[in-house]
């Protein structure tokens, strides 16, 4: 039973993880129909601003914070005007192209600028973790769970009851019914972008005192964060959160009742099992629809 | 004496070629070529320069004491890129130059594996730093190794853990690629033989992001030592820390990744007091100290197995020619394999029939975050 509940605690905080970067990959998908596979290196990017801001110039954590999620912004700014923008009006695979270049960009200048050595980043807490009777609890882990459900009552609140909200989920609907409404698309976009990449940054500082700081870090993330997507539902936030949570618990439990080195494989057992019996996922539409 | 017009142009072309020719002749037999593979670009270029650095000072102290067979040794340096095919290129590229007589190949097994069938057309010596046992193992005759093989490491972690720890109830810990395959393998077969077989033999997935089942296979296992096997140094860094805090403090000997500087740094207290293999530790003996000095001389940095082993191969190979007393690559092979209680940086060479030159590893110790050297086991065979 000990052991069960250790497992759960770690399946869940690493699901959590996975929630964070699909809840990016779901919200560009809903406003632009494109997959971003760039969206890893978005956490990626916003962990190496962490460092050089709290590590190398040594600022306060609460600073360094701040300033990554607004480099962050600003970094979903210069993706949108650089990638989608000017792609905007052909068919989605010349920009999910461009997505796949700018990752391979993002993570090569990073490695020509810090290195292929991983770095170290402090976690939020000065105590790594508590021992709750059997059960040892990592600090890191437990905000990582409390951010994620943050987010989910967040994001509810934002796109159901908040006029922007609204705007946002009225173009990801239908583009020209939404501009007949007198919304402005590119400027829908351009938010959706902006939160995508804070929120991607937002898992890459949180995961980061976990897994450190590396160029890969991203991508093994968000290959997990993708099956969860689909597990979840293309296109459905809630999908996207019970689906990276599902992901974790699965894979942890997998490992440690059949096989370790097989870890990776049953996150991805599962995703064919659902694209064979229920491509639509948990929660979504049709993905025929989508397409 | 009356100088004709065709006297005087004959005159003036053979004074204008005269100097270009006997340069030429010079240039033919004045220097003794060894070509060096090595990254220069790509994501090893760094270690690529400490390998250069360690070369080059080998390389002058070689052509202070009067160089080889009378002449002075030169380096011609090719960017391998850190790839497959970029070694190839390189060595190709060097190979075309006749007057080379040896080379200096990779650190990688991977990449000598690629630049091997090439070697052999080649057909003259090729120093290497890759650890793959099957790299001087599977019949080419022109590779000679200047780092012990992996085979080794396992039989040193298994030497040390029971004969200087006590300790006989293991848990083996690696990655599923070849290396930590290979490495598992080579530490089970060493402790089964020392009669204490592994009371569980774990792999796991490179780039994991959590330990928590390894690591309670290991509490469970109720084994009283740890061995263990990673690639990436963050892999480690995750599972020392998941070790500690789900209560497991065992002692741990481990694969040179354990005592890696970028190790210490990401796994900060969690690798407190472990011990690891290492081929290169500065004061682990007197030819260590003496490169190791030198090397901080120059560099005003830190030495360590990227730099030693091109120190080592460049003064050993150096030895050879000289005691050939000629380049032809039968000879020099002939003189390399012919090296015994040669005290390098890496450790005493005694080479073996089938090229390789040590046979044994440092065990070094993590003291508070500071690498020491602990003791230095070898193997007769």
């Amino acid at each position: 039973m000990d052991l069960v509940l250790q497992l759960l605690f770690t399946g869940i905080g690493i699901g959590a993880v996975y929630a964070l970067v699909a809840l990016g990959f779901v919200l560009i998908f809903r406003a632009t129909n494109v997959v971003n596979f760039a969206q890893g290196e978005f956490s990626m990017v916003a962990a190496y601003l962490m460092v050089v801001f709290s590590v190398d110039l040594g600022w306060p954590y609460w600073l360094s914070f701040l300033l990554a999620l607004a480099g962050m912004a600003l970094f979903g700014v210069i993706f949108n005007l650089g990638v989608y923008y000017p792609l905007r009006n052909r068919t989605y695979l010349p920009v999910i192209i461009a997505t796949i270049g700018a990752s391979i960009l993002l993570s090569n200048s990073v490695l020509a600028i810090y290195g292929p050595q991983p770095q170290v980043l402090q976690g939020w807490f000065d105590t790594p973790g508590i021992q709750l009777g059997p059960v040892y609890l990592d600090s890191q882990y437990l905000l990582i769970i409390a951010v994620t459900i943050l987010l989910v009552l967040f994001n509810f609140w934002f796109f159901e009851k908040t006029l922007l909200g609204k705007k946002l989920q009225a173009t990801s609907q239908d583009k020209e019914m939404a501009s007949l409404l007198g919304i402005s698309v590119s400027t829908m976009i351009m938010i959706t972008f902006i939160y995508s990449a804070v929120l991607g940054g937002l898992a890459g500082i949180l995961v980061a005192p976990v897994l450190f700081v590396s160029i890969q870090m991203g991508s093994t993330i968000a290959l997990k964060a993708f099956a969860a997507t689909i597990i979840g539902g293309f296109g459905d936030v809630a999908g996207a959160i019970v689906g990276g949570l599902a992901l974790g618990v699965i894979e942890t439990f997998g490992a440690a009742y059949i096989s370790v080195p097989y870890k990776d494989g049953f996150a991805f057992l599962v995703l064919i099992a659902f694209l064979v019996f229920r491509p639509q996922g948990i929660f979504g539409e049709r993905v025929a629809e989508k397409a | 004496m009356k100088l004709t017009r065709r006297e005087f142009s004959a005159g003036l072309a053979a004074g204008l070629a005269a100097p270009a020719l006997m340069r030429s002749a010079w240039a033919q037999g004045a220097t003794i070529k060894i070509g060096m593979c090595v990254p220069v670009t790509g994501p090893a270029a760094e270690q690529g320069l400490w390998a250069q650095n360690g070369a080059k000072l080998a390389l002058a102290a070689v052509n202070k004491a009067g160089g080889v067979l009378g002449k002075q040794v030169e380096l011609v340096i090719e960017d391998d890129q850190t790839t497959n095919p970029g070694i190839v290129l390189a060595f190709s590229k060097l190979a075309a130059q006749s007057d080379i007589v040896a080379f200096l190949g990779s650190i990688r097994s991977t990449q000598v594996q690629a630049m091997a069938p090439d070697v052999i057309k080649v057909g003259k010596p090729v120093m290497i730093g890759g650890t793959n046992p099957d790299l001087t193992h599977s019949g080419n005759p022109w590779l000679f190794r200047f780092r012990p093989n992996d085979n080794y490491s396992g039989r040193v972690i298994a030497d040390f853990g029971v004969n200087t720890l006590g300790k006989k109830k293991w848990a083996i810990v690696h990655s599923t690629d070849a290396f930590g395959t290979a490495g598992g393998k080579a530490l089970t077969e060493a402790l089964t033989k020392m009669g204490a077989p592994p009371v569980l033999d774990q792999g796991y997935a490179n780039q994991s992001q959590d330990f928590t089942p390894v690591v309670l296979a290991v509490k469970q296992s109720g084994a009283d030592v740890l061995g263990t096997y990673f690639t990436f140094e963050n892999d480690l860094g995750i599972f020392a820390r998941q070790l500690r805090q789900l209560g497991v403090n065992i002692p741990w000997v481990g694969s040179p990744s354990v005592v890696a500087v970028s190790s210490t740094k990401l796994a900060g207290p969690a690798l407190f007091g472990t011990y690891g293999v290492a081929d290169f530790a500065e004061d682990s003996s007197d030819a260590a100290k003496t490169f190791s000095k030198s090397y901080r001389d120059a560099y005003k940095t830190a030495p360590d197995n990227q730099s030693a082993w091109p120190y080592d191969a460049i003064t050993i190979l150096s030895a050879a020619i000289n005691k050939a007393g000629s380049t032809d690559p039968n000879k020099i092979r002939d003189a390399i394999l012919a090296t015994q209680k040669f005290a390098g940086a890496e450790g005493e060479y005694n080479f073996d029939k089938n090229g390789d030159g040590l046979h044994g590893y440092n065990v070094v110790k993590n003291d508070k975050g500071k690498i020491i050297y602990d003791k230095h086991i070898d193997f007769n065979d």
